[in-house]
Order: structure tokens, then sequence, then C-alpha cells
């Protein structure tokens, strides 16, 4: 942690969480001109597309990269859901890649875990994947407006490292994008499942329909402290972790990462701003 | 207002049997202000006594509250609403276990996402009088008719959610080419909120504008017809610039982040064909308030 930033993370606690990995959905989905299609995407091992691949473009809907953690209990799922952080370690317990390492990077009706592509093509629903859960709580100190959602200490300073000359916390995104691009997932409790994203609609903003999966991006006017709503003179800053739908007002993933009045952050627009790029364990590109 | 043609000669009706729902806190979601503070207050399910059509959505100490009673598929899973929630109309008749004219058809309510969330409710808007010998669990019939609903000569705009005697009663007319239809506010895109992603049959669109106040929510209304700029609603609810959609307001304000009221969409398509206009007037709370008390 750089000497400028001042955290709790010492503070927090690491909680040994288990969940298994999910059975892939087949479920149907209607599109914005009535057509009903079902196509994979949530649950299930994702061999291919992986982390730091393209989101877009895929004949899926919802799709999870890597693999989908659930528990069977709801109180234990709940708890996978929301202590889980992007960037805690993972590893695969039971079956042929017993012993895998990965690393937590999205969350969406199921906690999504990377590994390397020898692990994922050795994985199978059913077996117990483990999770060392810490992050939640996490702040900078005399930060109060500077809100953390689902983001590991380890993952803090790799995307925003330390402050400006004037004080605000520089956090680098691979793109930013306005307020309407937001679609389900507001008014949805922020610490857990994610914002769809629908960037096939905009049309004026650069390079909104070529983000990869990884990839850490700001939301204009949106504040996600509590809920996740519309709110001038905020942003809200996540990472895309599941890919485009077949319905309308649904799209990319944006797992919660950080949120804050826009005047106390420093937004830096630089194309490699992904959770690939980070040598997180089993999420390297 | 000349009368639009329209299909209504080739509609069916069905009867729908339902259950008043019992009310309800959901767990899952997020019981909690814009400030983090606890707040839990009561507008989900149940019966309501006090609550019309026509009155301010703004009066009450209530969460998402529904006027009158709200019904539901009975042994339906909560989180997936059946053929109740998926074939009434607004302006559709509603009796009750014994036959006996109850109420009528007055707005949706639906969770936060496909399959996943809670509550798909449908108002009854009824007289006090008839909600007051209802309880949570009692038999309701919907006599459902209005899905398949279409204006002959406007293909592109897409009618949900609307009974024919309903859409006689919108503030609608057509002029060169396009409808054009009276509401009481038009809402940016952005301000669409809870309601996005669903299907264009199930409960309604939410309007998150708390914190832009030049959205003027404070005479807001139940049975006000608002319109959302940039929203398709023919299949599913999503942002579209280039489109409208209309709405009759079916539910009143949240203090939850990203929460508010919520209008369940009548009439959506390009704005080419719609043309919503400002009139502090439009409504439909008059013939609903009639219609709940027709016996």
């Amino acid at each position: 942690m750089t000497a400028d930033l001042q955290t709790n993370a010492g503070r927090l606690l690491t909680t040994r969480l288990v969940g298994v990995v999910q059975q892939p959905s087949a479920h149907v989905s209607v599109d914005p001109d009535g057509f009903a299609r079902s196509l994979p995407g949530m649950g299930g091992v994702f061999v291919r597309p992986r982390i730091g691949d393209r989101a877009g473009g895929w004949m899926s809907d919802h799709l999870e990269v890597g693999a989908s953690v659930s528990h069977p209990e709801p109180s234990a799922d709940h708890a996978l859901q929301v202590l889980a952080c992007v960037g805690n370690r993972a590893q695969v317990l039971d079956g042929p890649a017993a012993g895998g390492i990965g690393t937590v990077v999205g969350k969406h009706a199921a906690t999504m875990v990377s590994f390397s592509g020898d692990v994922l093509a050795a994985l199978a629903p059913g077996e117990r994947v483990m999770i060392d859960a810490v992050g939640v709580g996490l702040r900078i100190e005399y930060e109060p407006d500077i809100v953390f959602h689902s983001c590991s200490p380890v993952l803090l300073p790799l995307f925003a490292p330390s402050r400006t000359g004037d004080g605000r916390l520089r956090v680098k995104v691979a793109r930013v994008l306005p307020p309407e691009a937001a679609a389900a997932g507001i008014g949805m409790a922020a610490h857990s499942a994610n914002l769809d994203l629908q960037v096939d609609q905009l049309a004026g903003t650069v390079g909104a329909a070529d983000l990869r999966f990884g990839d850490l991006v700001a939301v204009e006017g949106h504040e996600h402290r509590y809920g996740r709503q519309p709110r001038d003179a905020w942003i809200a800053v996540g990472a895309i972790c599941h890919g485009r739908s077949v319905g309308g007002g649904h799209g990319l993933g944006l797992v919660t990462l950080l949120t804050a009045p826009t005047n106390r952050v420093a937004i830096e627009v630089t194309p490699d701003a992904s959770l690939a790029s980070l040598e997180l364990p089993g999420a390297e590109a | 207002m000349t009368r639009l043609r329209d299909n209504r000669d080739d509609i069916v009706a069905v009867a729908v049997a339902g259950r008043v729902s019992d009310a309800r806190l959901h767990r899952q979601l997020l019981w909690m202000d814009d400030s983090g503070r606890s707040c839990v207050l009561p507008g989900t399910g149940g019966v309501v006594l006090g609550l019309h059509v026509g009155d301010r959505i703004n009066d009450r100490e209530a969460d998402h509250a529904m006027v009158g009673a709200s019904v539901e598929d009975a042994g339906a899973n909560l989180d997936d609403p059946g053929a109740l929630h998926l074939l009434s109309c607004l302006g559709n008749r509603v009796r009750d276990a014994r036959g006996v004219a109850l109420g009528v058809v007055a707005g949706k309510r639906g969770g936060l996402a496909p399959r996943a969330f809670p509550p798909s409710l449908v108002a009854v808007e009824a007289t006090d009088e008839r909600l007051t010998s209802l309880v949570p669990g009692d038999r309701i019939v919907v006599e459902a008719e209005g899905r398949g609903l279409g204006l002959c000569d406007f293909p592109e705009v897409s009618l949900a959610n609307c009974s024919p005697r309903l859409l006689d009663q919108l503030p609608l007319q057509a002029s060169r080419g396009r409808l054009e239809i009276t509401v009481k506010i038009i809402i940016p895109a952005r301000f669409a909120g809870p309601g996005l992603g669903q299907d264009a049959w199930i409960g309604d669109l939410e309007i998150v504008s708390r914190h832009h106040p030049a959205v003027d929510l404070n005479d807001l209304r139940y049975g006000d017809l608002v319109a959302f700029q940039g929203i398709d609603s023919a299949n599913n609810r999503f942002y579209r610039p280039g489109f409208v959609s209309v709405g009759v307001v079916s539910h009143g304000p949240s203090q939850w982040p990203g929460h508010g009221p919520g209008a369940t969409i009548v009439l959506s398509g390009p704005a080419e064909r719609i043309a919503p206009a400002n009139d502090a007037d439009s409504s439909v709370a008059n013939c609903l308030r009639t219609w709940g008390a027709e016996s």
C-alpha cells in the first residue's frame, strides 16, 4: 500500500467460505423484437471466453466469466455473495482440478471465480471451491464519502494507487460510460450482484462496445453507496464480469468496487485498466 | 376525441383466478434509506384502506404502496409472475369469490429482475366498503382482457397492460401519422430505474430522480399518465434513443436508494409515432375510480 493511502486493511477479517460450482442454466430470454432465445451464460464453467477476452459478441446470455460458485443454503449463499470480494484468492477443493488457485472476479446470480485455462478445463459443476473472503468494511481513513464494495485490499492499490497533488484518489479505468448505460441493477444493494450496462445503444460513446471481461469501468452520474442510483456529481467504478444479454435492459455486468463524489477522485482512462493486467492468480489474460 | 381503429373485436377475455396477497417484507431487499439509515415502511401487498386512484402518491409514509387490494397468482413462486400477473390489464374487472363485483385493475408492481426478485402484484381499486370485507388469501377473479390489443393504423406502437376500455380513455389523438398523447410529466431516460430489463407485462418502471428536483414529482397522483423518453417497452423495457413509453402511475415512492414511484407502461413505440405533450391534468384516475365502484 502506498504511503499516502492510509486504509483500514489491517483490521479486516478474512473469512473462509466454501461454495459449489453451479450447473449451467438453460433459461429462455425474450429479445427486444419478441423472439424467445435460449443461450448458455449463467452458471457452469466457461473455458472460453476467459478474463481479458472480449465481453460482447458471444452467443450467450449474461455469460458469467470463469466458474460460477454458489451455496445451496440461502444464508450461506448470501454470505458468499456479499463477503466474497474481487481479488480474493480461491482454491478448488474437489475433483480433477483440486488445488487449482484462482481469484474472485465478479458477482451476479453467483460469485464468479477465474482460474487458469488448465484448471477451468478440468473443473466441473458440483465441485467445491474455497474462497478466503476479505474486503467488506474496507475504507480509506478520513475519506467517508469514498465507499468500497466487493473490493479486496489486494485489489485497491492496483487500480487506485495513490493521490493526486490536490488530494484526490487516482482511479484507473478503461472506459467512462454515461448514466444512460445503467440498466437492470438500479435499486439493488450495491454490495452484491451487479449493474447491467446496456452498451449497445451508446452510439456516441467511444469504445463502449469493445469492452473486455475484467475491464475497469466508471459510470458517471451514479452513486452506489447503499443501493445503485443515478445521482449527479457522483461516480461508480467496477469491473466487467458478465457478458451481453438477449433481453433489452440488460447488458455487460459491472460489479461495483468503488463509489465517490466526483470531486474526491481523479479518473484516469488507460486501456490496460483491467483485472487481467493485475497478475492475480488464475485471472491473468 | 376520434376513436382509433383497433383489433378489439379479435381479442379474447379470459377469467384468471388468484388471491389477495399477504402483506410482505421481503428480506432480500435493502431496508435502508439514502443515508444508510434503517427504513422499514408498509406498502407491499395486503389490503390498503383509504388509498385510492387519484390520491397524491406523496401523502403517505409508505414504501412502494399501491391502492386498494394487492392481488397475485395463487400458489405461484413469488419471484416468477404467473398468468394473473401476465394477463391482467388496467381497466379489467375483478370479482370476489362469490362472483360479486369487487373493483378494477389499476396498476402493477414488479420485482427488480426476471425470475429473481419479488414481488409481482396487481392493484385492485375498489371502494373502502368492499375492501373492508377482504382478507389476505381470499380468492378473487380477474376478467382479463387486453393481451393482443393493437392499433390497426399504428403497427409500430405496442400496447401492454391496457384493456380496450382504458384505451378509450387515454388522451390520445392521431394527427399526421403520429399519436399525440398528453402526460403529466415527461421523464428523461436516465431517471428510468427498477423495471428496466423486465418483460413489458411485468410490474412497472420506476422514476429514480430523487436527487434531481428538476423532475417534479410533488403533485403526482395514482392514475396520472407519465412518459419516459428514450425507453422502448414493446417486449422488454430498455434504453433506446428515439423511443417513448407511456405509463399510468401505479405505486408510490420509496425511501430506498435507486427506487421511486412506478408507472405501469401501457403504450410504447418510436418517437415518430408517439408524441407526448405536457398537461397537468392528464390522468385516467377518474375512470379507474368510477369503474372500481361499479356493481
